[in-house]
């Protein structure tokens, strides 16, 4: 059962290292599907995309440093 | 679907490198082991674990070829995106010297003092303990790997190289390993880490952009574009990071 746990601890911690990093990737993810369903330049949902992730990188690490400093 | 290089050596670099980075982790505690408890409990778990391995890749393997690409494309994306954006945020604080970096020697020691902890090496049967220390140790990582090569590979049909990369990973680890019988803390594991996470992030905006119908210009090539994007955000985050530090030690 142990060995069953440490598994699954694994692999939720690939994908969920930090709740508020996860929870800001799946909101930019959001924001750019809300942007292509609703009629605009898919493009734009792209841009939002690759910037939002950028952003969102920067503020967690900006945060990280916070947190621990 | 035609492979084109432009995309096949990113997930080929990006399987070798993630694969280098777990496999060096799986070495240690196989070595610790083997050290302390000798070969044989050492190679069985490492062959129980990989044998698991196998037969999760044996299972996965047909499902994907049943599901269509651009089904594919859009989960692959979004958990790339999870996974990159999650070793590039940690491998940037470890840049930055905000947490500690990963130390080889110091696990290698923290496993051996665990074996020690279970007991006297059993000479005559074998030992059990020992065994699902390195099966736990070879599972575990390898499941990372698992996940990176269907990954990178699945979005389009780029298993093989993403295989090969993982493959070369484990045969470059296990040459040096023979060679050196010492836990390889040589291994600049963060700046693999970070590049391995730049492309990860790289490949998980493009195949969630792709799942989303973005036609992304210059189609494969915009993942090429994607990867300096992602270094040089990483660099600005951990130079951001090292900042308050400095003000912190004045």
């Amino acid at each position: 059962m142990t060995l069953i746990k440490d598994v699954a601890v694994e692999l939720a911690g690939m994908f969920v290292g930090d709740a508020r990093l996860t929870l800001a990737i799946l909101a930019v993810i959001a924001a750019a599907a809300a942007i292509c369903l609703s009629g605009a330049e898919p493009l734009i949902g792209g841009a939002a995309l690759l910037l939002g992730s950028l952003a969102v990188l920067l503020d967690s690490v900006r945060r990280g440093a916070r947190s621990q400093g | 679907m035609t492979m084109t290089w432009s995309i096949a050596a990113p997930a080929l670099s990006a399987a070798f490198a993630a694969s280098l980075v777990e496999v060096v982790e799986a070495f240690t505690i196989v070595l610790a082991v083997a050290t302390l408890r000798g070969w044989r409990p050492a190679a069985l778990g490492t062959a129980g674990g990989l044998a698991v391995l196998g037969i999760a890749v044996a299972a996965l393997g047909p499902l994907l070829a049943r599901v269509p690409l651009d089904a594919l494309q859009l989960p692959i994306g979004v958990l790339l995106l999870l996974f990159g954006l999650g070793w590039l945020r940690k491998a940037a604080l470890r840049a930055a010297g905000v947490i500690p970096l990963h130390d080889e020697e110091a696990i290698f020691a923290a496993q051996s003092a665990t074996l020690d902890a279970t007991g006297p090496r059993q000479l005559t049967r074998l030992d059990w303990a020992a065994a699902m220390t390195a099966f736990q140790g070879v599972l575990l990582e390898g499941l990372e790997v698992v996940f990176i090569v269907i990954a990178v590979g699945a979005g389009r049909g780029l298993l093989l190289p993403a295989g090969l990369g993982a493959a070369a990973a484990c045969a470059v680890v296990l040459a040096i390993g023979a060679l050196v019988h010492r836990p390889l803390s040589r291994v600049p594991e963060n700046a693999l880490k970070f590049g391995v996470g730049v492309m990860l992030s790289a490949f998980g905006v493009y195949w969630t952009g792709e799942g989303l119908g973005v036609p992304w210009p210059g189609q494969d090539l915009a993942l090429l574009a994607f990867v300096p994007l992602f270094l040089g955000a990483g660099i600005a985050a951990a130079a951001m990071a090292r900042r308050p530090i400095m003000e912190i030690a004045r």
